[in-house]
């Protein structure tokens, strides 16, 4: 407090005698203010008081040439665009940081109503004694922090704060963070980067941040113009016991958008899982409206969407499939992965090229200081990651790796088919980040992941995927910053067939896609926030050639023609703030696709079934010609309105395309599928969401309360006719159908995140349907009209519940109940031209067993003292602690003309874990 | 003071059973049954009788189907002709011989017993084109040599496109231990004794048969991705080491040119009795054929009524042209002698009077050669054919 002491002695000890229009003659050129100050010294022969630190601070040049100048004027020349006032008094020359020094006492100091009529609004000086008690009595130690340049005319009531925020211990950006003005209605959350910006009245203020997952800061703060304010927060050390769906404090009921959730990646430790492993993606189908066809499935439905229309982005780039081993396991390292936006409604315009639902996920970037390390050790696989600064507080590099060696589980199955299966996954990630300076910033990760695994002991299936993803980061001015984004995926898999005769061969299939994007954000002004930018992909499909390994093989050598297109999008939305209840986010993206050569495409008859036979011609296309194109509008409109508070009422409408097609006649994807480009033949699907959604908070934030109502309509869903055939299919579009989906649904969530007893409770009803309708018998199927899709779970139960017992101890449950998913059933047999066929029902009529499971924790914490060795986490969890037999597939065997079915399930018995970390 | 952290997890598992996947039986509900009329009718532009099945669909449980009983078959022209049909053996025969003509559009109706009535769409007969050619030459296919026969068509006007064959295949067999004699028992000479054993003249027209078989898998090729309208179709291939073929061998091939949408029916027949690829499994699901109930849109009947122009061709071959000088295939069952003694000492092992005796009463060996007390029995197929085939020459056995 020695600067205030100072400040008042002034005030009070200075003397008013005034010698401001004494001239000098100084010149000083590309010199530091310090060196400077000396000149002026020198020249003026008067002495300045001041702390150096204050002038380090800004280490911008000045240059000068004064001839016969007043002083004041030269000081107010050197001190332009820094935080220093001056007093000038007599041959002192006194220098304050932020603070101004008065001269004389402000109208109405003492009491007096008599106010002066001085033409120019003056505002009433901060005297900073008005609060320095109320900073003593607050623990934080952190200092009050002077912003901006105190002003004797003050023209602005507010001012704007703006800085980032990083985590204190890692030195990453903290995004979604609350960060608000005690006392006012001024609150915001920070972006991506960490960055947040307050509207702050003059004088005094606390701002505060909020989050479930770090300390509350609590900062004072003394506002004397627009400035800036970096600080760290720090994690909640009882955050082990905090599960997880990181809220965005009040972000549930603020945001425009209905429909998205944040995960993050270190909040779900404690969810039990199979074989102890931390899955992110696991824990999305835990939520309202996101789900898998069944255990070991790798796709997910998301609101009735299909598998393939979700857009899974790795920082930035598109990540084909996010699965290893079937489905068990993520292909993200939950070690190296920071956290997982998911959008399953109002997707903003700046994502594109999936219809359901976009899985944003980032990678931590590696720390800017220090060398650190993490690492485990499973049951099936082992996980390390290694961060590490290049140049100290400038650049750094993360690194994850996983292998697994799940080999052995197979060892341990009954059948024997399965005994001689093999499989094994691995998968690295690295990441570099690299802040050049203040406004430029560059991030690049690539990624690799890779599958075998042999089913039966003659196959060995192999899938990988690879991706390369640049950011560079630039910050024009205040108002204007953007990011150029640069992607290369490649996803391909490959079937090597060993078997003792001569049909051995193999098989490969291999998608490739590059992308371009600029984005960009422009602050407008307090009431719109604008992002704009666009985006072109180029695809290249090799879907594949099957090759005969044995010379005298009579198979015959298949290849398939290369597919090409090219994707492009443009797009802008605003965020507009009508007022304070009300506010819109509006976008518009336009996506263009077309479809390239060089191609042979056949050309079918108007008016007749696509198949072999009404095949009217084969047009020919030379290489990058337009083979067909498709574009459109994809309007985005979401909006917010306060009913109260804490109560507010959301909807949004969006459109949006996908020009490429999953071909999977499988109820679940495999990683064996392919996909297939939009062309002549092949429409791109659409889809079009209308949602809305009430929100509320309850007992003073406690708990969070949404319900959420949406439904969808899509066109040229993909399907297949009845016996398609999609493998090596050199016309595969003659197996195809394109109808017409629709899906509705209601999905509640009750969350709780503080308190003993946390977590929350889903209940979703939801229904998808769609409708194969032709002229064409061969086109036709259920007779036209809707049906259930193969994921129509009608109702879903899922409940994370966590109870803290003390502060070393706790207990998570898990539990999942779904209906049933729809099956076609044989249902009999005919007769027809001397041989016996089974007759099959209407497509998905029947149903499977309803699906249930219960998992359940513990969790035990090593001692709470600050001076120890290893800082220890005991996990044991069982997982489908009731045993149920849940079937994943029922499927039927012809056997001596008799037709039986089968039950499969994966995990039938409790499955056990213990799971032991340590952290130092 | 932010000091490096690292972190380490180890992991620690208890397996009882880890992974403990499994399979088991899963009761089908047999309630989810869905009774349909099974409608098979190919007119065709031979001068006969033509025909048409109608039967039921049936549950798994069941062995074969019911047949559609009393219904009123009958197909009319666009003229307004009708041509009836009627019950015969378990099949629908119009009552007088008609074949399809050029050009004319044909429609099935049928009205079954309990009064729904069904049709079909119109269809008109597809162009007619002979069969060139029925060729047969040893080949080799999956590591197995054999004979191949290929058909060959070839269509100057590019109209016929789809074709679906089916075959008649006849063979002469000769049972390979066939004797002249026959064993049969003689009743005891007094209570107590055994039965005694005589050998009687076997009929001579056990020795030589002729079995035919038809087709039963859908076989069917297009020429839509050629630039002629020319097959040269693998219809059949019988490995050198099926008996079928050891001595006589004849095939009926008879060529069904189809139309579009009877080619699909039939493809995706077939597409569903397999399991589908290595890669993927096969979309199941019902699918329509071109009938259609009258009554209530939304019953479900399977079948498709065709209009096709058929040719036929029939060839001969012998085994020992196509492959002179080589061993004959092996009979279809194996033709071991067993050797018997007919006494009936306890302690003897080689005595065995009493099986053989129970063999001779059952039948389940025939005689091959030996007399009394020593003889040699074989399987019966192989010293009988008529067990399994017919002994009468067919009419076009050449």
């Amino acid at each position: 407090m020695k600067k205030l002491l100072f400040l008042f002695l002034l005030v009070f000890g200075s003397a008013f005698a005034q010698q401001n229009d004494k001239t000098i003659t100084v010149a000083f050129s590309d010199s530091d203010r310090v060196t400077a100050i000396q000149t002026i010294e020198k020249a003026c022969g008067c002495r300045f008081y001041f702390d150096p630190e204050w002038l380090q601070k800004d280490a911008s040049k000045i240059s000068g040439d004064f001839k016969n100048a007043v002083l004041k004027d030269v000081l107010e020349s050197v001190f332009n665009n820094t935080t220093i006032n001056y007093l000038i008094d007599g041959d002192k020359v006194i220098l304050t940081n932020n603070s101004i020094i008065y001269d004389r006492l402000p109208e109405g100091f003492f009491g007096s109503d008599v106010q002066k009529d001085s033409g120019e609004p003056v505002e009433k000086p901060v005297f900073q004694q008005q609060f320095d008690s109320i900073g003593k009595s607050v623990k934080n130690s952190n200092p009050v922090a002077f912003i901006g340049k105190e002003s004797k005319k003050t023209p602005q009531k507010t001012y704007t704060l703006s800085g980032y925020i990083k985590d204190s211990k890692t030195g990453e950006s903290v995004p979604n963070l609350n960060v608000r003005a005690r006392g006012s209605n001024s609150s915001t959350t920070t972006d991506k980067e960490g960055f947040y910006s307050l509207q702050l009245p003059t004088g005094m203020n606390t701002i505060e941040t909020e989050s479930v997952n770090h300390k509350k800061i609590t900062r004072k703060i003394v506002v004397y113009s627009n400035g800036n304010l970096d600080f760290d927060v720090e994690e909640r050390i009882h955050q082990l016991e905090q599960v997880n769906i990181k809220s965005r404090k009040n972000q549930a009921i603020r945001t425009a958008v209905t429909g998205v959730t944040t995960i993050d990646a270190e909040g779900i430790k404690n969810i039990p899982l199979i074989f102890g492993e931390r899955d992110i993606l696991r824990v999305a189908t835990s939520l309202p409206g996101i789900k898998t066809a069944g255990e070991g499935s790798a796709g997910f439905n998301v609101r009735g969407g299909k598998e393939d229309q979700n857009l899974f982005l790795l920082d930035n780039a598109l990540l084909y499939n996010p699965a290893h081993f079937f489905g068990f396991f993520s292909a993200l390292n939950p070690y190296t992965t920071k956290k997982v936006d998911i959008y399953k409604g109002s997707i903003p315009a700046e994502f594109g090229g999936r219809l359901s639902s976009v899985f944003d996920i980032t990678t931590k970037n590696g720390d800017f200081d220090k060398f650190m390390g993490e690492g485990g050790i499973g049951p099936v696989t082992s996980n390390i990651s290694l961060s590490t600064p290049i140049v100290k507080g400038k650049s750094s590099l993360l690194f994850g790796g996983r292998a697994t060696y799940s080999g052995w589980i197979l060892k341990q199955l009954d059948d024997e088919s399965l005994k001689n299966s093999n499989a094994e996954f691995y998968d690295g990630i690295i990441k570099y980040a690299h802040k050049i300076n203040d406004n430029n910033s560059i991030e690049a990760t690539a990624y690799y992941s890779h599958d075998a695994f042999s089913i039966s002991s003659d196959s060995i299936y192999k899938y990988s995927n690879r991706l390369l993803s640049v950011k560079w980061e630039h910050v024009f001015n205040e108002k204007n910053k953007g990011a150029l984004i640069l992607t290369n995926t490649e996803y391909k898999f490959g079937i090597d067939y060993q078997t003792t005769g001569l049909n051995s061969f193999d098989f490969g299939y291999k998608i490739n896609e590059t992308q371009a994007a600029i984005k960009m954000n422009y602050q407008f002004d307090k009431k719109h926030k604008i992002t704009y930018g666009l985006s072109a992909k180029g695809y290249g499909i090799h879907p594949g050639d099957l090759r005969p390994q044995n010379p005298e093989s009579l198979l015959v050598p298949v290849t398939i023609e290369k597919e090409k297109a090219l994707e492009s999008a443009v797009y802008i939305a605003d965020s507009f703030k009508v007022n304070e209840k009300l506010l819109v986010d509006i976008g518009l993206r336009y996506s263009y696709y077309a479809a390239l050569g060089a191609a042979q495409q056949r050309i079918y008859a108007n008016a007749q079934p696509i198949n072999d036979g009404s095949v009217t011609g084969i047009k020919v296309f030379k290489n990058n010609e337009v083979i067909k194109s498709y574009g459109g509008f994809e309007p985005r409109v979401a909006a917010r309105y306060f009913l109260a508070e804490d109560f507010s009422v959301k909807a949004g409408y969006d459109k949006t395309y996908q020009y490429i097609h999953l071909l999977s006649s499988n109820t679940t994807q495999a990683p064996t599928d392919n996909w297939k480009l939009s062309d002549l033949n092949v429409k791109p699907q659409s889809a079009q969401q209308f949602s809305v959604g009430l929100y509320k908070n309850l007992s003073d934030d406690k708990y969070e309360l949404s319900i959420e109502g949406y439904y969808k309509k899509s066109k040229n869903i993909l399907d297949y006719k009845v016996g398609a055939e999609l493998q090596l299919n050199q016309n595969v579009e003659t197996e195809l159908l394109q109808g017409e989906g629709k899906a509705y649904g209601v999905e509640f969530l009750l969350k709780k995140q503080i308190g003993r007893l946390n977590g929350w409770l889903g209940y979703t009803y939801s229904r998808t349907f769609i409708k194969l309708d032709s002229k064409f018998s061969e086109e036709l199927v259920n007779n036209g009209k809707y049906f259930a899709a193969n994921f129509d779970k009608p109702h879903d139960v899922s409940a994370v519940l966590n109870y803290k017992i003390t502060k070393r101890y706790s207990v998570s449950t898990n539990f999942v109940y779904q209906t049933g998913r729809p099956i076609t059933y044989p249902i009999g047999k005919y007769v027809y031209g001397n041989a016996e066929y089974t007759l099959y029902s209407d497509r998905n009529k029947f149903r499977i067993p309803d699906y249930y499971r219960m998992d359940i924790g513990l969790n035990i914490e090593g001692s709470h003292k600050i001076k120890k060795l290893a800082h220890s986490f005991w996990n044991i969890s069982v997982y489908n602690v009731l045993g149920r037999n849940n079937p994943y597939s029922v499927y039927f065997v012809t056997n001596d003309g008799k037709i039986k079915a089968y039950k499969t399930s994966i995990f039938s018995v409790p499955v056990p874990t213990i799971t032991y970390n340590f952290k130092f | 003071m932010k000091s490096a952290i690292l972190k380490n997890t180890v992991f620690l598992i208890f397996l009882s059973q880890v992974f403990s996947g499994c399979t088991e039986p899963y009761a089908l509900q047999t309630n989810t049954f869905d009774d349909m009329l099974v409608v098979e009718a190919t007119i065709t532009n031979e001068m006969k009788q033509q025909q048409v099945k109608l039967t039921r669909t049936f549950r798994f449980e069941d062995s074969a189907p019911q047949i559609e009983t009393g219904a009123n078959v009958y197909v009319t022209d666009e003229e307004n002709h009708s041509y009836e049909f009627d019950e015969n053996n378990g099949v629908y025969l119009s009552r007088e011989a008609f074949q399809a003509i050029p050009g004319k559009v044909y429609r099935l109706n049928i009205t079954t017993s309990d009064g729904k009535s069904y049709n079909s769409s119109s269809e008109t007969l597809t162009t007619a084109n002979q069969i060139q050619d029925v060729s047969v030459k040893v080949a080799t296919k999956d590591g197995q040599r054999g004979v191949q026969i290929n058909v060959k068509t070839f269509d100057p006007t590019n109209s016929s496109k789809y074709y679906r064959y089916e075959y008649d295949e006849t063979y002469k067999i000769i049972a390979p231990k066939w004797a002249n004699l026959n064993a049969v028992l003689l009743p005891p000479t007094a209570p107590g004794e055994h039965e005694g054993i005589a050998l009687v003249p076997r009929n001579p027209d056990t020795q030589i048969c002729y079995s035919t078989k038809s087709s039963n898998d859908i076989l069917q090729t297009t020429t839509t991705d050629l630039s002629e309208d020319r097959t040269d179709f693998m219809i059949r291939f019988i490995s050198s080491e099926d008996y079928i073929i050891s001595h006589r061998y004849s095939i009926l091939v008879r060529q069904y040119v189809q139309n579009l949408a009877s080619y699909e029916f039939y493809k995706t027949l077939k597409e569903l009795s397999g399991a589908g690829s290595v890669l993927s499994q096969n979309q199941p699901g019902f699918f329509y054929g071109n009938i259609k109930s009258t009554n209530n849109p939304d019953e479900k009947v399977i079948g498709f009524f065709e209009v096709a122009s058929v040719a036929s061709k029939r060839i001969f071959f012998n085994y020992a042209d196509l492959f002179p000088g080589e061993e004959l295939p092996p009979y279809y069952v194996q033709c071991d002698n067993v050797k018997f003694l007919y006494c009936f000492e306890p302690i003897d092992p080689e005595c065995r009077g009493a099986t053989l005796i129970t063999n001779i009463r059952y039948n389940w060996l025939v005689y091959y050669s030996g007399s009394m007390p020593s003889y040699t029995f074989v399987p019966p197929p192989c010293g009988d054919c008529t067990l399994f085939s017919s002994n009468v020459i067919p009419p076009f056995w050449e």
